[in-house]
Formats: structure tokens, C-alpha cells, sequence
């Protein structure tokens, strides 16, 4: 095999692995308070509980609304347009990951963490 | 001791011990008979004890012996058998246990089958076994409870699927048997036989790849038909943590075929087992350890055997650069001269084999995101997105190159000899391009993924219909590949073209949407186990076709005496498209309150009634204080009243209570002059009050009743058929593998 394709492929799988990285920067998203999340211009994600009866559907628009309240006790309104998580309706806790639009006033979601059981499941240990 | 599941998975870890230290008396001193005597005794010895300590949980389980605390957190008397069989895999201990169980059974079949390399391969085997009992012992399904409790907890209402009965042991018997050629691996550089291995481990990788392949897909397909999003891949910690090894292993089946055809990639194939192995446990961490838990929708809980995983994962990483590194020298990498066309299948394999790499990485470096960013800051995720965009390019790439190096040969190739041949996958790429243009254009990257893909399954089906002609066998790589582009035409329809809306669907009333006459029923109760079951028939219609969905919400008291929903959802299968109904919300619907009714609200609480609004705040007792008359008192309470929306009067409506209730005088309400209210009765225990609304006459024709509603999710995903086919076709690629190069 040749130097030279060695050296190319090397320089493509640098290139992959460079685009990978600034990917990667670009997506990640921490965990923020409510206060934080309203400032903050980059995606972030909001961990609360759902606000009994605040859950309304748009069905023009096609969204969830429901407002997310912080250990705190600081709340904001969710706008969430896809897909519902199935044990979103009992979920204690959610984790709502987006962007706080200002002008709106949500707290726009695009991926909705809903705390589920499975096999991974903690047990209840008895003392 | 009083734990017979306990002292034997003991007896076990030291049959294994035995095991290895005999083997290791083997790898030097090869014919000492009574060590091979007892090495293999005592595997079988393990193996055995596995076996029983399988079915000590087992009867455990089946006779509520709720004194374990496995059987009591996931089991419970109601379980349905096949439940109660599956409730042996539902947590992290008993699916350590069956990962022991299936990776002894399968090391039994190495070691008859290991021959000259058997003393290395199953010492190195042996060593895996040994940290995966001990993992065992730390995180024992066999823990006791210091009191009985009467029932279990029973099982999880999403994991009572028959797909989620089979999921688990699939699962595991894959990262079993992704030791086996690792074990290989570290023999063959261990005893100098660097091609020698190859032959044996090669349908052992290609068992694995089935196997986790399956389990992988029968947990996509359980998450599209159970938990009603809509998808079947979520990027999911716990997803990924079966994607990675799995595509480690494709990497390695396409070396190990490489370097059985034409010798080549000797070292690369080593880095590929011993890498694919390591996934395996790096994964087993990531998703045991706890680290991940503020960043799935699973709850992982650590058992406390995070630092156990952690020495496992580098003793086994020691050992492998160890030994490459004392061979590296050694091994012969493939002749000069025998230089490398671009326009060759060794090309094509070897860019395939960095390819599925480099997606490894990304996908890996993605998934351990919080433990990266954890050590330089705060912990952070990343979005679903980031693996969305990196491995589009990786996947055109793929496609490309299965829809194109199947025309190549091994050596060289010239363009005119090609040209004939590549007609079918320009067929199939046109076909595809078409009908993805005509459904609308979904942007550069989806766009040309669809392409190849079509090429991709052009291409190979083409090559199907010649190979299985000549010898079924010879078809596994292009029954794979097919596979492989059908099930990406799949999940490009099923995912860019697929069309969702949410629906409010009032019962009895007629509802168009997306093509379709939606007309919800009457919704049916039934009592299932400890919860209730809520049907929700839809009348479904679009043009002459016509039949009924009928998802469903299961309702039932948790453990901790929260209410727990489950929504089913209902799939109607087509061959082009499937029709998704996933229940969102039922609204029981309401009775509005109209002239005349007696109403009652609860402290705090608001109600509803013709066109007001009422809350009740407060119960007024300063009336109390100052007559003490005990046989009657004058109690109040204080109410907000508003009418259509309009600003919110106070009210304070006193009554007598006592020995003779006396309701309170009318009062006026706000809005329409002849409308008022009496208080009628004060509860204190229950903290309500009963009135009567007296409104105008006029109001009494507008008293309406609001019907049940079932708000759904409604979807059309396109290509689903094709996605499921593509993934079996895949598997069945795999099973023609296995069998191909089984040693004669």
C-alpha cells in the first residue's frame, strides 16, 4: 500500500473526527435552573416537576404546554411539540432540554425526559 | 449459611478459579492429562453451578418466595407464567445472573470446539468469568429481606410484553459471546497462530453480531408497538449501549473476512476484538454505574460495583496491550507489492471497517458526554441531534460503498468489466431518488443517503437472485447488505416522511384528519390484575377501507400509592405505511352545572357553572367566637365568584349549622340581575360546601353537557414494512454467516 493513501487517510479521518468534535460542542447541553435557563442562549435543560392541571394541548399549533416547576419553586411554561413520552401523564419528574425564547415566553422544548422504569429500575430495599 | 443461591454462585466463583488456574498449568505444561481433566471438570463444574443458582431464582420467583428482595421488587402473585419467567431478567442482578449462566453454557461449546488453542482461549475466557461472578456476588439477586412482605412489587406494566420476555436473554447471550473471540484473540497472540485464529472466532463474531443485532432490534420493535412516541430509536444511553459493541463487531467480521481471503489487517484485527469486547464492558458501566442517571429516561441505580467494573475494564485492557505489544514486532503485516487498487474489495472493506469505527467513536464519544464533561466542567449531554449529523455522512458513505464494492473483485478491477453490472444499482439508486424527490426533497445529505440506499438495495438484491442460484451459503454478505439498504430506505420514510398530528376526538363526533374519518366510541373499562384498563375504540375510515383502533390507557397503583398510566398505542400495519393512533389524554368529560343543581366544591378548589366561575376559599367561623351556643352556629365562607371572565366579586353566604341546618339567604351574584346563590350546607371534615345556583330562566335551556373526548396522537409512518424486513434480512445475512464458516 502506498504512503501516500495512509497520509490521506489519515487526513480524512482527522477531518471526520474534527467535525465530530465541534458537533459534539455544539450540542451539548447542561443542566440549569429556571433562572438560568431564561438568560441562557444556548440550549440547555430544565429539571422540574409538571405543575398539576397545567397541561393544556394546542391542537392548531400541535403542542404541549405544561408548566415546570424547580425544586425551588420557580416555574415556566413548556411548549413541547413532538411526540408524547407514554408515562409522561404520571411523570414526577421531567426533564425539558431546549431554549427559552424571550418573546414568547416558553421554555421551548424539543426533547422531553420522562424519568421511566425499566429493568434499570431502583429497588424499594426494605430496612 | 441459610442461602443456597448465595453459596452456590461461591462454589461457582471457585470452580472457575480452579478452572483458570488449571488451564494455566496447561498453557505451559500442555500435556499434563490431570490438569486437563480437571480444568475441564471444574468448567463444567461452574457451569453447572450456574445452572442451579438459574434455577434456585427461578423457583424462587414461581413460588412468591417474597423473602428475596429480587423476587419482592420485581415479581408479584398476579404475574401471568410468562411474567414470572421474565421477571428473573428485570433487574440488573438476575440479568447478571443470566449473563453468567448463557456465557458459561457458551463456553462450554468453546472449549470442545477451542482444540490446540483450548488451554489459552479458555484461560482467557476463564478470567472474564471470574470478574463477571464476582460482579455477581457484589450485586447477588439472592440479597435477603430482614421482614417477608405479603406480595411483591410486581412487574413493570411496560415490560409485560412477550417481546420484553425475549429481549434480555438475546441481549445477553450477544455480550456473552462477544468474549469468545476476544478469548481468541489474546490466545492466538499468546501462542504466535496470527492467522490461525481467525477461523474458529469468525462464526462466534458473526453469532454475536445476530445475536445483539436481534436484541437490539426486538427492543426498537418493542419501543415503536409499547410505548407509543412514535419511534423506535432514541439515542438512549441504554440503546446505545448495544449499538456500540455491535458495530465494533461488524467492524471485526469484515477484518476477520479480509484476513481469511487475503491476509491482510493481522494487527487491525486484533485491536477489533479486543476492542469490541471492551465496549461491551465500558457500556456495561456507563449504563450499571449511575454515572449516566441524570441523563436517560432510565433510572440507572449503582449497586455499588462501579470500582469493580472500572478494574475489570483496565485489567482486561492491560492484558490485551500487554500481549499485542510483546508480539507487535512479530506479526507479519502482508507483503510489499502486493499493493492496494482503490478499486478493489479489500479497498472497499477496509474504508467499511473505519467507517463503522469512526461512527463507534462518535456514537461512543456522544454517549459518554456527561462523563466527559463532568471531569472539566458541569456534566452536559448531548441532544439526539449530534448523532443524527454525524453519522449521516458516515451512513452515505456506507451506503455508497455497498452499492457499489460488490461489483469489485479481490485484486484489481477494470471499469469496463464493471459498467454492465452497475446497472442494477443505478436502477435501484434512480427508483429511490424518485420517489424520495416526489415525496418532497428532504435536503442534501437524507437525499443522497436514500440514493444509496436504493443503490445499495439494488444492487445486492441483483446479487441475491445469482448467489442463492449457486449456493445459499455464498449469499450471507448480500443478504446482509440488501438488508442493510432496505432498512435504510425504511428509517429515511419512517422518519422524514412520516406525518403526526394531535387530535381531539369528541365521542360521536365525526373528525377528518390526514386523509382519514376518525369517529371515537364508547370507551369500555375492564379490570386487569391491580389496575383497570381504559379502551378507547376509534371508528377509523378512509375511502372503502375501514376498521377499528382501539388503543388503550392501563391504569394501576404503584408500590409507592401513586396512580401509574400506561398508554398502548394502536398500529394498523400496511404494507407502504402504518397507522399510529397512540392515546394522549381521555377527558372524562363534564357536566356543566346549570340553574337549579346543587354543586358542591372542596376548600381551595374551583368550579365551574354556567357561565361562572367559583372558588371557594375559605371557611368563615367568626360568627363562631361570638355566640357560644353549642347546639348552633353561624359558619361562612368566603367565595370568589366571576362571571364570563369578568373581574372576580368576594362573596360571604353564612349559615346555621347544627342540630337544624338553616341555609343562608339568597345571595346576588354578579352578572344577570335574577341570578343567585344559597348556601345549603358546610362539611368541616371533608372541607366542602354544597349551594344552589338559582339563575335566570334563560339560562336554564343552555345547560350542556361536554361529551368524553380521547385527545390522540395520530401518525402516518411511511416505510416501516420495508425498515422490519430490512432488519430480518439483516439478521438472516448473519445466521447464512455463522453457518458458512462454521469449521468444517
Amino acid at each position: 500500500m502506498p504512503k501516500k493513501s495512509y497520509i490521506i487517510g489519515a487526513i480524512v479521518i482527522i477531518v471526520a473526527l474534527i467535525m465530530a468534535m465541534h458537533s459534539f460542542k455544539s450540542s451539548l447541553t447542561s443542566y440549569v435552573s429556571v433562572g438560568e435557563a431564561k438568560v441562557s442562549k444556548r440550549p440547555v435543560q430544565v429539571a422540574g416537576i409538571v405543575v398539576g392541571g397545567s397541561k393544556r394541548y394546542d391542537f392548531k399549533k400541535n403542542s404541549l404546554f405544561f408548566t415546570l416547576r424547580e425544586d425551588g419553586g420557580d416555574e415556566m411554561v413548556v411548549q413541547y411539540d413532538g411526540p408524547k413520552p407514554a408515562t409522561f401523564n404520571d411523570a414526577t419528574k421531567v426533564v425539558a432540554i431546549g431554549k427559552y425564547e424571550p418573546k414568547k415566553q416558553v421554555f421551548a422544548a424539543r426533547e422531553l425526559l420522562v424519568k421511566c422504569p425499566t429493568k434499570y429500575e431502583g429497588q424499594v430495599k426494605g430496612e | 449459611m441459610s442461602n443456597p443461591g448465595q453459596v452456590t454462585m461461591w462454589l461457582g466463583l471457585i470452580a472457575v478459579c480452579i478452572s483458570s488456574a488449571c488451564y494455566a498449568v496447561l498453557c505451559f505444561n500442555r500435556d499434563n492429562r490431570l490438569a486437563r481433566y480437571a480444568a475441564r471438570s471444574s468448567f463444567v463444574g461452574f457451569a453447572t453451578l450456574a445452572t442451579i443458582a438459574s434455577m434456585l431464582l427461578m423457583h424462587f420467583i414461581l413460588n412468591h418466595d417474597f423473602r428475596y428482595s429480587y423476587v419482592a421488587g420485581y415479581s408479584s402473585r398476579d404475574l401471568p407464567l410468562e411474567y414470572l419467567v421474565s421477571s428473573f431478567w428485570a433487574g440488573q442482578e438476575g440479568s447478571f445472573l443470566l449473563w453468567v449462566l448463557l456465557g458459561a453454557w457458551l463456553g462450554i461449546l468453546v472449549m470442545f470446539k477451542a482444540k490446540d488453542m483450548e488451554p489459552q482461549v479458555m484461560l482467557i475466557y476463564n478470567l472474564n468469568h471470574i470478574f463477571l461472578a464476582i460482579l455477581l456476588i457484589k450485586q447477588s439477586p439472592f440479597e435477603l429481606l430482614l421482614f417477608t412482605p405479603p406480595d411483591g412489587q410486581g412487574l413493570n406494566m411496560l415490560l409485560q410484553d412477550p417481546w420484553m420476555v425475549i429481549h434480555p436473554p438475546v441481549v445477553f447471550l450477544g455480550y456473552a459471546a462477544f468474549s469468545v473471540p476476544f478469548a481468541y484473540a489474546v490466545a492466538a497472540l499468546w501462542r504466535r497462530e496470527y492467522d490461525g485464529w481467525i477461523k474458529p472466532a469468525l462464526p462466534w463474531a458473526a453469532f454475536s453480531f445476530v445475536s445483539l443485532g436481534a436484541g437490539i432490534i426486538i427492543g426498537a420493535y418493542w419501543s415503536y408497538k409499547v410505548l407509543g412516541w412514535g419511534g423506535y430509536w432514541g439515542w438512549d444511553p441504554v440503546e446505545n449501549a448495544s449499538l456500540l459493541p455491535w458495530l465494533a463487531v461488524i467492524a471485526l467480521m469484515h477484518g476477520m473476512i479480509l484476513q481469511q481471503t487475503r491476509r491482510k489487517l493481522r494487527k487491525t484485527n486484533f485491536v477489533l476484538a479486543v476492542f469490541s469486547f471492551l465496549l461491551v464492558i465500558y457500556c456495561t458501566f456507563l449504563t450499571r454505574s449511575g454515572v449516566l442517571a441524570d441523563f436517560s429516561v432510565h433510572s440507572f441505580v449503582d449497586l455499588g460495583i462501579t470500582g469493580w467494573l472500572v478494574i475489570f475494564m483496565f485489567a482486561f485492557l492491560a492484558i490485551s496491550i500487554g500481549f499485542f505489544v510483546a508480539r507487535a514486532k512479530e506479526i507479519p503485516v502482508s507483503k510489499k507489492g502486493e499493493g492496494l487498487s482503490y478499486f478493489s474489495r479489500e479497498f472497499g472493506l477496509i474504508a467499511a471497517i473505519i467507517i463503522l469505527c469512526l461512527s463507534t467513536v462518535v456514537i461512543g464519544l456522544g454517549t459518554s458526554a456527561p462523563l466527559i464533561t463532568r471531569a472539566l466542567e458541569k456534566a452536559s449531554k448531548v441532544s439526539t441531534q449530534f448523532y443524527v449529523d454525524t453519522n449521516l455522512p458516515f451512513g452515505i458513505l456506507m451506503l455508497f460503498l455497498l452499492g457499489f464494492v460488490p461489483l469489485l473483485a479481490w485484486g484489481k478491477n477494470t471499469v469496463s468489466k464493471l459498467t454492465r453490472k452497475l446497472i442494477w444499482a443505478t436502477l435501484g439508486g434512480i427508483t429511490s431518488g424518485v420517489i424520495t424527490l416526489a415525496s418532497g426533497f428532504p435536503g442534501t445529505g437524507v437525499f443522497l443517503l436514500s440514493l444509496f440506499a436504493g443503490a445499495a438495495a439494488g444492487m445486492n438484491l441483483i446479487l441475491v437472485v445469482n448467489l442463492i442460484r449457486k449456493k445459499i451459503t455464498i449469499s450471507s454478505g448480500a443478504v446482509a447488505h440488501l438488508g442493510v439498504g432496505l432498512m435504510f430506505l425504511g428509517i429515511v420514510s419512517s422518519s422524514v416522511y412520516d406525518r403526526s398530528e394531535k387530535l381531539l376526538l369528541a365521542q360521536g363526533s365525526l373528525q377528518n384528519a390526514m386523509g382519514y374519518e376518525m369517529k371515537f366510541q364508547n370507551p369500555t373499562l375492564l379490570r386487569e390484575g391491580k389496575g383497570v384498563r381504559l379502551y378507547l375504540p376509534v371508528e377509523v375510515k378512509r375511502g372503502s377501507a375501514q376498521f377499528i383502533a382501539r388503543p388503550d390507557i392501563f391504569s394501576e397503583a404503584g408500590p409507592d400509592g401513586q396512580m401509574k398510566r400506561f398508554a398502548h398505542p394502536h398500529i394498523r400495519r400496511g404494507f407502504i405505511s402504518d397507522f399510529y393512533m397512540s392515546p394522549v389524554d381521555f377527558d372524562p368529560g363534564k357536566k356543566t352545572h346549570g340553574p337549579g343543581d346543587y354543586i358542591t366544591v372542596k376548600k381551595g378548589d374551583k368550579v365551574q357553572f354556567h357561565d361562572y366561575e367559583l372558588t371557594f376559599e375559605r371557611f368563615d367561623v367568626s360568627g363562631m367566637t361570638s355566640k357560644k351556643d353549642s347546639r348552633h352556629m353561624r359558619v361562612g365562607a368566603n367565595i370568589v365568584v366571576s362571571h364570563k371572565g369578568a373581574e372576580s366579586v368576594s362573596l360571604k353566604p353564612m349559615m346555621t349549622v347544627g342540630e337544624k341546618n338553616e341555609p343562608s339567604s339568597r345571595v346576588q351574584l354578579p352578572g344577570p340581575k335574577d341570578a343567585y346563590l344559597t348556601l345549603m350546607s358546610i362539611d368541616a371534615g371533608a372541607k366542602t360546601i354544597g349551594f344552589v345556583y338559582h339563575g335566570p330562566e334563560s339560562a336554564a335551556k343552555k345547560h350542556v353537557e361536554s361529551p368524553p373526548a380521547l385527545i390522540a396522537e395520530v401518525s402516518i409512518k411511511p416505510g416501516m414494512t420495508m425498515l422490519w424486513l430490512g432488519t430480518i434480512l439483516m439478521l438472516a445475512g448473519g445466521v447464512i454467516a455463522i453457518v458458512r464458516h462454521l469449521p468444517k
